[in-house]
């Protein structure tokens, strides 16, 4: 441990002379960037910057606000690099678990919960729901906790599961798991390039593979009106372009597209599918029904897979990567959205054996099924 | 259950105990005053480590809340003064005399006292505020002998000594190894500044530059109070020993 007794601290540009949270109010939050990854309301030293069902804000700055411009150094969209396509792995595969329940094949929750048994964390961050699908956070300490089964399944709703880690970090001694959306993943590699504390204790980082993700008041709004119970819903799911919730006496489905309305900004300007910077990504596109595709980035997520095979925890299944690529195509087409600014960053793959015209028609039809599934979460209450 | 049964004794021990116990009470009749106190006429001598009342100098309290924290009885209260800085109150109602408080305190600001028997009319009383804590509190003394009690051997010898005996008595503070606060994680500062405003000696330096925020601690004005290490919103101050 290096003792000091001076130290200096790098900060960041102003775009305009005036607090920094007024800088990140401005280029991010007003220019319809945010993603609402909470990551500065995570950092923020004196609590003040809010992520709840609502645009992220700091109410009483003026008075709170300390200037320190962690929140501007931590977000992922003030200094944009779009990031997009599968990226590098270590392994492409699709699994069902044999121990869980979740959306499709579980395995984010397997993941999660072979890390536990393997002592590599010992708290992992699930989002559970309440009656009326809010989203909950909470903080599992053992795979019994993981077993209940009746808050799984994916919210298609923003958590605040960031800021959730500062409690975390508190109290796990081995390390935390963190499952989350891309932009979150993003949120969590930008704090951990600035902050080395959270390089240490954030171990296993969980991609999903995601489209979009709703304002839980606008999407609850928008559900009530197609005719949807909550009391009664047990799963939601969008497949083959059309949102199916599913509820114990009925079920209602409607074209995703008509969900477009609601999208906020944020997601309008990510072209990141599958959680490029993750330590691995899980989500249904690309696998058989009842499968999770299972994207192993990192050496530490490999290991995980490893003692899952070992263990047998899982069935291993097949990958048309094929589907992964047309989704992640599909949300690229948003780069028409991202600022001039930051969207000559964008690194595409290049693939010369595909010429523009089957490029185009594959467009088309990928349209059709405008969104896969965005986002699965799954959480179970503790105790 | 266990039933403690009555020591059998042998007649010859049970006559000695007996008649023991006739000589001192024949002494008693002709000479009172050798087995008991007549307090409050009498005081007896109590050490200079004895746990009573505890006082306080303002002059030396760092507002750190140590005290706060440690009770177990959860008997201190701070409270905001005049000079906007926190000071302690001790609630008698609660107060176990443990002084874990007077222990806990970095800058010596609270001292113990042999004073033991204060008089409160009601509960409300016992609250002692800040102000009541800088002087002793006032009680009545009527003993003008200090008594003294010497084991010798198996006998008790009462001794008086015609002195009052000093209640509140000359405090030398333990002396703490020197801590001071520093840095353990620089890079991962956010340099919020909340660590310069909450620290009550002024030893903590924060200088804005063009590209960078400069942080400085003093390690001599440092008195190692600790509360910067328990604002640090990331953590990343330490208590370090000197």
């Amino acid at each position: 441990m290096a003792i000091t007794l001076e130290w200096s601290v790098k900060i960041p540009d102003r775009a305009i002379e005036e607090k920094y949270w007024l800088n990140l109010k401005k280029k991010v939050i007003d220019a319809g960037l945010c993603s609402h990854c909470s990551t500065c309301a995570l950092i923020c030293p004196v609590d003040g910057i809010i992520s709840a069902d609502r645009e992220i804000d700091f109410p009483d700055w003026e008075e709170k606000c300390v200037d320190c411009s962690a929140c501007v150094r931590v977000c992922p969209r003030y200094d944009y690099t779009p990031l997009c396509d599968i990226g590098e792995y270590i392994e492409l595969t699709a699994a069902r678990s044999k121990r869980f329940k979740g959306q499709d094949g579980a395995m984010a929750t397997e993941f999660m919960a072979s890390a536990l048994e393997m002592g590599l964390i010992d708290r992992a961050l699930f989002v559970g729901r309440d009656e009326e699908w809010r989203t909950n956070i909470y903080h599992i300490r053992s795979v019994d906790q993981l077993k209940d089964t009746r808050l799984t399944g994916t919210k298609y709703s923003f958590a605040s599961v960031l800021p959730e880690i500062k409690k975390a970090m508190k109290t796990s001694k081995l390390g935390i798991g963190v499952v989350g959306t891309p932009c979150m993943v993003s949120g969590i590699r930008k704090l951990q390039s600035e902050f080395s504390l959270f390089r240490e204790k954030i171990k296993l980082v969980c991609g999903l593979f995601c489209t979009e993700n709703f304002y839980h008041h606008q999407l609850y709004e928008f559900l009530k009106e197609k005719g949807v119970d909550f009391s009664k819903l047990i799963k939601t799911d969008i497949t083959k372009g059309k949102f199916i919730a599913t509820m114990t006496d009925s079920v209602v489905s409607f074209p995703v597209k008509e969900l477009n309305d609601i999208i906020p900004h944020g997601c309008e300007v990510c072209i990141d599918f599958t959680a490029v910077e993750s330590d691995f990504s899980v989500g249904s596109v690309g696998s058989n029904v009842g499968y999770s595709t299972v994207v192993v980035r990192g050496e530490v997520a490999k290991d995980v897979l490893d003692f899952i095979r070992e263990n047998n925890y899982a069935d291993f299944g097949k990958v048309i990567p094929e589907v992964i690529e047309k989704l992640s195509n599909l949300k690229k087409k948003r780069k028409k959205n991202i600022p001039e600014e930051f969207r000559s960053r964008i690194q595409e793959e290049v693939k010369p054996e595909e010429s523009k015209e089957s490029k185009e028609s594959r467009e088309k039809e990928s349209e059709k099924e405008k969104t896969e599934k965005p986002k699965e979460q799954e959480g179970t209450k503790e105790g | 259950m266990i039933k403690i049964k009555f020591p059998k004794l042998k007649t010859l021990d049970n006559v000695k105990l007996h008649l023991d116990a006739l000589v001192v009470g024949a002494k008693e009749a002709i000479k009172p005053g050798t087995i008991t106190i007549e307090y409050p006429r009498e005081r007896r001598l109590l050490p200079d480590s004895f746990r009573g009342y505890v006082l306080f100098s303002p002059e030396n309290c760092i507002s750190c809340f140590q005290c706060s924290f440690v009770c177990p009885a959860n008997a201190i209260g701070m409270k905001l003064a005049a000079n906007n800085r926190y000071y302690p109150t001790i609630d008698y109602t609660k107060c176990i005399f443990c002084h874990f408080c007077v222990d806990s305190c970095p800058g010596a600001a609270l001292r113990p006292t042999k004073v033991h028997d204060v008089v409160y009319k009601n509960m409300n009383e016992m609250i002692t505020s800040t102000e009541e804590m800088v002087k002793p509190p006032k009680i009545v003394r009527e003993d003008g002998y200090t008594v003294e009690y010497v084991i010798d051997g198996v006998k008790l010898i009462l001794r008086r000594i015609k002195e009052k005996d000093n209640l509140i008595p000359e405090f030398k503070p333990h002396e703490k190894v020197k801590e001071y606060s520093a840095c353990v994680m620089p890079e991962s500062c956010l340099a919020c500044g909340i660590c310069v405003s909450s620290c009550p000696s002024e030893a903590i330096n924060l200088s804005v530059k063009e590209k960078e925020k400069e942080l400085k601690i003093d390690k001599e004005r440092c008195t190692g109070c600790g509360i910067c290490v328990k604002e640090c919103p990331v953590q990343i101050l330490s208590l370090v020993r000197e």
